[in-house]
């Protein structure tokens, strides 16, 4: 793949690549455009190897994942849901940040779990195409947006009633 | 696995729309310039060290080659070297002056041919490096 192809093909993927990381992110818009532009280095360094079947997107999704987990895995002191809470209400005083109350609920999952119920919520993804995305079977794919879903009704219940 | 309708509507509701898609683009595009000058960079360094390995290999062959022609030519009842005093090992040394000079260049070009597989596994394990990326 060329350099323009790989620009051409980003321009018209990077909204959608974007909001993906921004909801991993729980609102962190910083943090998810730095993944973002992360993630995009690392497609187009192995753009070589990247077979054009129409599926860009997913492997786009698929690299953004991993470097989202790697950043997860980084950072070595895991915040606890209070520390979240406070972290999602100082970083989005964006005036364009508007869905506080649901990354704030997104905040509280864990990231596999909020990275299988944002694909398939968010990004309209089916089970067997997350699992492809996340290197994970389909079922544990069921489980874990079973899972992410009870908690995040129940954050999102407790916060201002679904 | 069917999709929770209430959840699905506040996703859709709350689906981000960015207005600074064209910055982020310069910005990307930045990146992959600083990425493409390191990649070059990189490769050129490989490319200028495959050459200097080369050329360092060439030379070592050609100067061992004629330094052993150049010890087997002298006359075999000649020492290739004397030290004009009568000391017991000294003595001894230039008696054996041959076989001693052909070990040390038998030494140097062994540690040479070392030197020259660390070198390739070196640039091998840097063009690996380069391609993971």
């Amino acid at each position: 793949m060329t350099r323009e192809t790989f620009i051409t093909y980003v321009e018209r993927e990077q909204e959608a690549l974007r909001g993906f990381l921004l909801a991993l992110c729980c609102g962190n818009k910083d943090d998810a455009d730095d993944l973002a532009q992360d993630a995009l280095v690392k497609a187009y360094l192995s753009s070589s190897g990247y077979q054009d079947k129409g599926r860009f997107r997913s492997w786009l999704f698929k690299i953004a994942h991993n470097t989202f987990l790697n950043h997860r895995a980084s950072q070595r002191t895991m915040e606890s849901i209070d520390e979240a809470r406070t972290l999602v209400s100082n970083t989005s005083a964006d005036a364009e940040f508007l869905h506080q109350d649901l990354y704030l609920a997104l905040s509280t999952l864990p990231p596999k779990e909020r990275s299988a119920i944002t694909l398939f919520y968010l990004s309209g993804y089916r089970v067997k195409e997350i699992a492809q995305i996340t290197d994970t079977s389909e079922d544990a794919i069921k489980k874990q947006l079973s899972r992410g879903r009870d908690k995040l009704k129940k954050e999102l219940t407790m916060e201002n009633g679904l | 696995m069917t999709k929770d309708k209430a959840l699905e509507e506040l996703f859709l509701a709350q689906t981000p729309h960015f207005t600074d898609g064209d910055a982020f683009m310069v910005s990307l595009t930045k990146r992959l310039d600083a990425v493409e000058y390191l990649k070059q960079y990189q490769e050129r360094t490989i490319r200028r060290y495959k050459m200097a390995m080369v050329v360092a290999f060439v030379v070592g062959i050609i100067s061992g080659a004629v330094t052993i022609a150049l010890i087997l030519s002298t006359p075999a009842d000649v020492p290739l070297f004397t030290f004009h005093v009568q000391t017991g090992f000294l003595l001894w040394l230039a008696q054996n002056s041959r076989l001693f000079a052909a070990t040390t260049l038998s030494l140097l070009m062994t540690a040479g041919i070392f030197s020259i597989i660390s070198n390739v596994q070196d640039i091998i394990e840097m063009r690996t490096r380069l391609e993971t990326l």
